[in-house]
């Protein structure tokens, strides 16, 4: 079986970063992955994303066409993956930046305010876990604990300082939607 | 880490780069170009620690030299580079073939014709196996599909180039020189080439040697490349590798290189769901190619899709390995996004349908 | 009865002098193997070779010997030296080798301070090819592709190589010398043991560019043609030391 993600944003949100944190973390629960930053022309107009398949069982294809996930940051992204989300398949959007609306019927849409997640723990940047968090507490495919392996796999020496931080955004993103209800 | 058994998460550029110091090599020489800067980033920053050498070329002609140089010594040693600075390294590419050197090149293919673009193509096929340099000789060209046959054959392919005394291409491409896969680097499998009979180290206490191209005694030239291509007969036969999939009962067979091989293999499952018996076949040695087992696949009455992002280059070597026996269609985009698994799909039906009358070009 | 004259060590036995009457580069090359010899370097020297009338070097040098295409002797040095840095590395080329095809790998040699030795040959044309247009041609000289001579408008101007290494910061050492004359040769055989010395020492770049006669392509006996060295070239290309670290001094 083969799930499939995109990850987008704008430069500086650490788009890259977790989608690598996500790989890894699959990485980690044996699964074969493939990540690759979008890459080529469509690397210009501001958006940073990448994808990221996995899979119980062989190397994936690359250049899909549609995605089961797509975790979105900004507008921008919203607005231009959201028509590539497989029917039956997930947007999951920052709703500190982008609008809740909903252009299709065919797929399922989560909002919540990553953003604002980060800025209440006193650090705008730690924006990108607080998704990840989201997204595993909506994802069966990705667990929270291997995020936070994935996490710690990726930021070595001085960084792992940052970990409890980025700990409490995973976490707090994790919580919101079950909060919210 | 790097030389463990232990899976990490790397990037293509990274994986080759870190691959090539496990495989011993003593020097890089290379100059930047999207997308396989990073192998050099690596390597300057790996090299001084290991006291080994890199230089920050001042064109890729003189960094092929470079390497030209260095593996004249017996050392081993590398260059990167691009598609079209790869064009400019043809001229070494064929001075080290006549000269016998075990010069290894990777190239992380982007798209030209020309400058092009960054994004990534399969337009080197012809560059690297048939040669873009004067004169007759050959190459050995392996295409890794995954990160981690990023680092198996780049073991691989310095074990050749001096067991064979070979110029050795890596053709990789921009997908799998950007992409991050879990990747296991191992050691070198390989054991080590002795070079004592050749390398120039200073003529002590033996007669001085030269390597070099120029002929002018015609008899001589002719029998020097009667040799090499007797040399590369015995590689062809030792050497020629690539994986098939399905192809025993397979009416139809699916054939690309690099990393469309990943492609093909998820729209032989799609075809095979769908009551399509496809299989698959991937020449890994691009060169020499493994056209007898196509040759006899196609004696079985298999028909073949070829499958890349190019032209139709690797298309023409299938169809010479087929000389008629079976029937071939051609599917490809010359550049860019990868063609997916529905469209190949989509285009091996269409083929089907017309009884390969027609090749499937994507734009 | 002692022996006053004997073939270098260092130059191969029973060899067959190819080169044409009254040409130079035979005497630059016995002065290579001279060096070799007085320094006792024949068994550790790498020479990277290059293309051109020099291409015959290993026909003469009984030294170990890896060829470069046109214009590559220096990266090819480079490459060599990096992966044995305990060898004796040099390039042995002619001056559209080293300027004209070769400018950028050779002055990049320099740059990086490469701890190996060059000698250039500058006889203002390409010999091999018969005597046409180089990156030294003086002005007003005719050759097979500047018939009416070359003026700055169709041609521009000869490069002056041992002035242009010199301002390389990894340059050790750099001269240009003659062989016209018997001190010439001998201050030829100091500069090109200069610049094996400096990269013995490790402190960088030596390079010597050698004024050579053309008889054949210059149209004249062995004697014309050394005149032509010391009254039309030495004017355009200066005799002299342009960089010498060991004494800090360059003129």
């Amino acid at each position: 079986m083969e799930t499939n993600f995109i990850l987008a944003g704008f430069g500086g949100q650490g788009i890259l970063l977790a989608g690598t944190i996500l790989a890894n973390s699959f990485m980690l629960e044996g699964k074969n992955v493939t990540w690759y930053p979008c890459y080529g022309a469509e690397m210009r107009g501001g958006t940073v994303n990448c994808e990221i398949v996995v899979s119980d069982s062989d190397v994936s294809s690359v250049h899909k066409q549609d995605t089961d996930y797509a975790l979105v940051l900004n507008q921008q992204s919203f607005d231009k993956f959201v028509h590539r989300v497989k029917p039956g398949g997930t947007i999951v959007s920052n709703s500190t930046l982008v609008e809740q609306t909903r252009p299709r019927s065919d797929i399922k849409y989560v909002f919540a305010p990553m953003t604002q997640i980060a800025n209440e723990l006193g650090n705008g940047k730690v924006a990108n876990m607080a998704a990840l968090g989201v997204l595993a507490s909506v994802c069966g495919v990705v667990s929270k604990e291997f995020l936070a392996k994935g996490f710690e796999k990726v930021m070595s020496g001085k960084k792992k300082e940052l970990l409890p931080l980025n700990i409490k955004a995973l976490e707090s993103g994790y919580n919101i939607l079950a909060q919210a209800k | 880490m790097t030389d463990s058994n232990e899976k990490v998460l790397i990037k293509g550029n990274y994986a080759i780069a870190q691959a090539a110091i496990n495989a011993g090599c003593q020097c890089y020489f290379g100059y930047p170009i999207t997308p396989q800067t990073e192998i050099g980033e690596y390597l300057s920053a790996q090299m001084p620690k290991l006291g080994r050498g890199y230089v920050c070329a001042e064109s890729e002609i003189a960094a092929i030299n470079m390497v030209v140089g260095a593996v004249s010594t017996g050392v081993r040693a590398m260059t990167s580079s691009s598609s079209l600075a790869v064009a400019l390294m043809q001229e070494a590419l064929s001075y080290a073939a006549s000269d016998e050197l075990p010069v290894v090149l990777v190239n992380v293919m982007r798209a030209g014709p020309g400058l092009g673009y960054i994004y990534p193509a399969q337009g080197d096929y012809n560059q690297s196996v048939t040669g873009g340099g004067n004169g007759d000789y050959k190459i050995i060209v392996l295409a890794p599909s995954t990160v981690q046959e990023c680092i198996d054959y780049t073991y691989r392919a310095f074990y050749l180039a001096q067991k064979y005394r070979n110029p050795v291409i890596l053709l990789a491409d921009g997908l799998l020189g950007q992409m991050m896969e879990p990747a296991c680097f191992g050691k070198d499998p390989y054991p080590e080439v002795d070079v004592s009979s050749w390398a120039l180290t200073g003529a002590k206490g033996r007669e001085s040697r030269a390597i070099y191209s120029l002929g002018t005694d015609e008899k001589k030239q002719v029998q020097h490349i009667y040799n090499l291509f007797k040399k590369f007969e015995v590689i062809a036969e030792n050497e020629t590798s690539y994986e098939e999939f399905e192809t025993e009962d397979a009416d139809i067979i699916l054939t690309a290189f690099g990393s469309m091989t990943r492609n093909i293999k998820a729209a032989m499952k799609v075809l095979r769901n769908k009551g399509i018996k496809a299989g698959c076949f991937r020449p890994i040695t691009l060169s020499p190619f493994p056209y007898k087992r196509i040759s006899e696949l196609a004696a079985k009455g298999k028909d073949f899709a070829v499958v890349e992002m190019n032209m139709g280059q690797m298309f023409k070597d299938v169809k010479y390995a087929i000389d008629g026996k079976s029937r071939v269609g051609l599917i490809n985009r010359p550049v860019g996004e990868w063609l997916s698994v529905e469209e190949i799909v989509e285009a091996v039906e269409k083929i089907m349908e017309k009884s390969y009358a027609t090749s499937i070009q994507y734009s | 009865m002692q022996q006053v004259f004997s073939i270098p060590k260092s130059m191969k036995k029973g060899f067959r002098y190819t080169f044409c009457p009254g040409c130079d580069h035979g005497v630059a090359i016995r002065l290579v193997a001279e060096l070799l010899d007085e320094l006792n370097l024949q068994d550790k020297a790498i020479c990277s070779t290059s293309i051109g009338c020099s291409v015959f070097l290993y026909d003469f040098l009984d030294v170990d010997c890896v060829e470069a295409p046109h214009g590559r002797a220096c990266a090819s040095a480079t490459g060599v030296k990096r992966a044995r840095p305990d060898k004796f590395v040099f390039t042995y080329q002619g001056d559209g080798d080293f300027a004209s095809i070769g400018l950028a790998e050779s002055m990049h040699t320099a740059l990086r301070g490469e701890c190996v030795s060059a000698v250039c040959i500058n006889n203002t044309t390409y010999g091999m090819t018969g005597g046409q247009l180089g990156p030294t041609t003086i002005m007003g000289q005719v050759t097979t592709t500047s018939p009416y001579g070359r003026n700055k408008e169709y041609y521009g101007y000869p490069i002056r190589i041992a002035e242009q290494i010199a301002l390389c910061d990894g340059t050790a050492y750099s001269a240009r010398v003659a062989l016209d004359t018997i001190p010439h040769i001998n201050q030829a055989k100091q500069a090109l043991k200069k610049a094996f010395e400096v990269q013995l020492q490790g402190l960088g770049f030596g390079f010597v560019e050698i004024l050579s006669s053309c008889p054949t392509n210059w149209h004249m006996t062995p004697q014309e043609a050394h005149i032509r060295v010391k009254e039309e070239m030495m004017p355009v290309f200066p005799l002299g030391v342009y960089k010498d670290v060991t004494t800090e001094k360059g003129e």
